[in-house]
């Protein structure tokens, strides 16, 4: 009775693989991770990341299980992302989950990406019942759990942020290790002047695409003409869509009366956002929860912790419905384990 | 009549293969886990598995070659994925 409930879990939706083992209360025990690296000007493709994470995946599991010296019969639960995310390597996670569930006799915990993030975010910094910012290089939303679910209140109609600085990352060919983006907020911490660029905030919705598409055409012409530098445009860039993304935000928090933001997923490293989301937190008399790349960015501790909440709440996932899918809603999850808290309450 | 000619000239690229676990155990474990996936176009390439004696025979048919390769290809990379699993957790650690 006194042993802590042990989940194994596995991230692979994106350009990472990772896999973790954490306990109930949220202890990291092992959270090894890989990440496909492409060469400068290049994206990732889902069969190249696919190849990648079929080379990196079992080493990752026997190095998750030494670090943490455990062995799989203490295992309770095996978790992997089910989606949102590219289709051929979320199937490499399900495969390896599918057959150790069948080598081990363990329950399978089927895990919502973006909901792990938020999970991870909540017990790393201890937020209670927080705005969620989640933004990652496939995603942006605005979240917050009402009866039963998270519900988005705002997202981007196009492209997600992470996605809009990976690419102007490429236009400018800056290295992608260890992530297009950091190496843009790095440049933009030298950038002196701003250049205006389209602002599109729609409602609680955001868009990204038109923005790009005029910066990627300004970056030819004015580097050409030496009017700006690379530097003056990832600043310009990063202020533009952080600012959008704090006014989203801030209108999510006067709607459900919350003051409290959480940021979450791989843009939520980024130190700029934080200031500014803090800025504005610190005005409303709320405060910023945020947590440093080892959180944010995927990683499959945040997923093992997930499902192991929702196995610890009676849920598990057949081994016939071990799908994965490349759709996959945040809203589409209950979440099961914050309903148990209010009754509690 | 005609019908089933089209049906067969529809479905004129096959391709099989067959893998030998010598375990029935293991052979199930795979079967398992690989019948979850469905062939995403099911108009285009049909897959059908079988498990007998230890063995994994599966077959391919497809309306075209590209398909065919497509789809055979994905499929014995995660196959050598899920058989690298058993080789490497089925047994030595300790349960």
């Amino acid at each position: 009775m006194n042993k802590k409930m042990i989940a194994l879990g596995f991230e692979g939706s994106a350009n990472k693989i990772g896999v973790g083992v954490v306990t109930l209360d949220g202890t990291i025990l092992s959270n090894p991770r890989h990440t496909y690296i492409t060469p400068p000007g290049q994206g990732f493709l889902p069969r190249e990341t696919a190849q990648h994470h079929l080379q990196h995946i079992i080493p990752l599991v026997k190095s998750a299980l030494e670090t943490a010296q455990i062995t799989p019969k203490e295992i309770d639960c095996i978790c992997y992302t089910k989606g949102p995310g590219m289709g051929a390597p979320l199937q490499v996670s399900a495969i390896v989950v599918r057959v150790l569930s069948q080598l081990w006799k363990k329950p399978i915990v089927a895990v919502n990406h973006c909901v792990a993030h938020i999970e991870m975010g909540r017990i790393v910094t201890g937020a209670d019942d927080p705005v969620v910012l989640y933004v990652s290089g496939g995603n942006t939303q605005v979240i917050a759990y009402s009866e039963g679910r998270y519900r988005i209140f705002g997202e981007t109609i196009d492209i997600a942020v992470g996605n809009c600085l990976d690419r102007f990352a490429r236009v400018l060919t800056l290295s992608n290790d260890p992530s297009p983006g950091y190496n843009i907020e790095q440049l933009a911490k030298k950038g002196e002047k701003f250049i205006d660029l389209p602002y599109v905030v729609k409602g609680m919705d955001v868009s990204f695409s038109g923005i790009l598409s005029y910066i990627e055409a300004t970056a030819i012409e004015k580097l050409k003409t030496n009017e700006c530098t690379p530097a003056d445009l990832c600043y310009s860039l990063q202020e533009t869509l952080f600012a959008m993304l704090v006014e989203i935000t801030e209108r999510a928090m006067a709607h459900c009366d919350t003051k409290d933001v959480l940021i979450v997923g791989g843009v939520g490293c980024n130190e700029r956002l934080q200031e500014m989301m803090r800025t504005m937190c610190s005005e409303r008399g709320g405060r910023l929860f945020a947590t440093d790349d080892r959180y944010c960015i995927d990683n499959g501790a945040m997923i093992a912790y997930t499902g192991l909440l929702e196995f610890a709440h009676g849920a598990s996932t057949p081994l016939e419905d071990t799908t994965f899918t490349q759709r996959f809603r945040t809203d589409e999850v209950k979440a099961i384990w914050r309903e148990a808290n209010i009754q509690k309450i | 009549m005609a019908i089933v000619t089209n049906a067969q000239s529809q479905w004129q690229f096959t391709c099989g293969l067959e893998v030998d676990f010598g375990s029935e155990e293991n052979a199930s474990i795979i079967y398992a886990t690989l019948a979850i996936d469905k062939e995403l176009q099911p108009d285009k390439v049909k897959r059908q598995m079988k498990v007998s004696e230890g063995k994994l025979s599966v077959n391919f048919e497809a309306t075209e070659a590209r398909f065919l390769r497509a789809s055979f290809s994905a499929f014995v990379d995660v196959l050598i994925l899920a058989t690298k699993t058993i080789e490497e957790f089925g047994q030595g650690i300790e349960l």
